[in-house]
């Protein structure tokens, strides 16, 4: 990642003194600005989601779910950690039903404990399953469909559904196979 | 989509309810999650912040139009219209920009054309994938160009494939 910031940035900056010195700083700003507008959202929907998701976990509920995906998710990520699985499962679910906001939360911190204990491949394979978009029903586009006179704004939901499942199926299958190789040599 | 709209206050209402079943303190609890909010977006903001400066500067630079105009013949032989190789550019770095950028397409060509047919399936089939990379990543030191690589192929194939469908189905 440093070595991509770095020469992303170096070229943009680059560019930037041929071409508009003065637009430099503004689009600097502009990002941190959209950092910060940003967090402030999700705050707030980091609120609802971990205020509910404590009340699952409260309510025996996550556990009872857990366990019914705990069997899959162990081959998965190849980690034995209880606490990290109910996350990352937490967070697959939650991202397969479209549920916005609520993955980030649940990923980010099951991310952290695989990556607290060393586990690379899970942390990787969380990665690439968030990084290749679960949804199964993607709502953000059928309501921009609609808002813009569609006349049948859900028709895109096969051809969506089927290239996202390829997506997903391809990006885990890579990290598999690599992660292969890599434990070989 | 009404099902979609239910989905979620069921969801609550049915979840609390069934804590109140087995006397959770709701109040409690509810509140108690909420305290993790604000200390984990304070770890996230340094990571979001310089993403989101960087796809900025990317952005303003011109550089991203100039990469979509280079890139546009390979994108025909694809099979993917060049009207949304942007889209497929900046879909990895920024969500919002990539929805302004379908709704733009859709205004543009009609929302039931084939150019915007395939946007849709580039918008929804992919992610932002610089952005989790900085949420999920964040503070990790480690090489991880691996997992970026394989998410971004993937999701430029399942572009390639979504194209292909639209123009089937």
């Amino acid at each position: 990642m440093n070595a991509i910031f770095a020469a992303l940035f170096l070229l943009c900056a680059a560019v930037f003194l041929c071409s508009d010195p003065n637009g430099f700083l503004g689009a600097l700003l502009s990002g941190g600005q959209k950092a910060a507008t940003l967090s402030l959202s999700l705050v707030a929907v980091y609120c609802v989601w971990l205020g509910f998701f404590k009340v699952l976990e409260r309510s025996g509920l996550s556990e009872k779910l857990a366990r019914a995906a705990f069997p899959f998710a162990k081959r998965l990520f190849r980690s034995e950690d209880k606490e990290a699985l109910y996350l990352a499962c937490g967070n697959l679910s939650a991202n397969i039903l479209g549920l916005p906001g609520a993955p980030t939360p649940l990923g980010v911190r099951a991310a952290e404990r695989f990556c607290a204990a060393k586990n690379r491949y899970a942390a990787d394979m969380l990665f690439v399953l968030n990084a290749t978009s679960l949804q199964l029903l993607p709502t953000t586009v059928i309501a921009l469909r609609l808002a813009a006179g569609s006349s049948s704004p859900a028709d895109i939901f096969l051809p969506t559904l089927l290239s996202t499942a390829l997506s997903t199926l391809l990006g885990a299958l890579l990290l598999f196979l690599f992660s292969r190789r890599r434990a070989d040599g | 989509m009404n099902f979609a709209g239910l989905v979620i206050p069921l969801l609550f209402a049915g979840v609390f309810v069934y804590a109140l079943v087995k006397r959770v303190r709701l109040y409690d609890s509810f509140t108690e999650g909420m305290k993790e909010a604000i200390p984990l977006i304070v770890s996230l903001f340094p990571y979001l912040a310089a993403v989101l400066m960087l796809s900025e500067l990317f952005e303003k630079s011109g550089l991203s139009n100039a990469v979509t105009a280079f890139l546009t013949p390979a994108f025909r032989a694809l099979g993917i219209p060049p009207e949304i190789g942007k889209l497929v550019l900046l879909k990895p770095f920024s969500g919002s920009g990539s929805t302004a950028l379908l709704s733009e397409l859709f205004s543009a060509y009609g929302p039931d054309s084939y150019i915007a047919r395939c946007a849709c399936v580039a918008y929804g089939s992919g992610e932002t994938v610089f952005y989790i990379l900085a949420l999920y990543f964040a503070g990790a030191r480690r090489k991880n160009l691996l997992p970026v690589l394989i998410a971004l192929f993937s999701n430029f194939a399942a572009v390639v494939f979504g194209c292909l469908l639209c123009r089937i189905l």
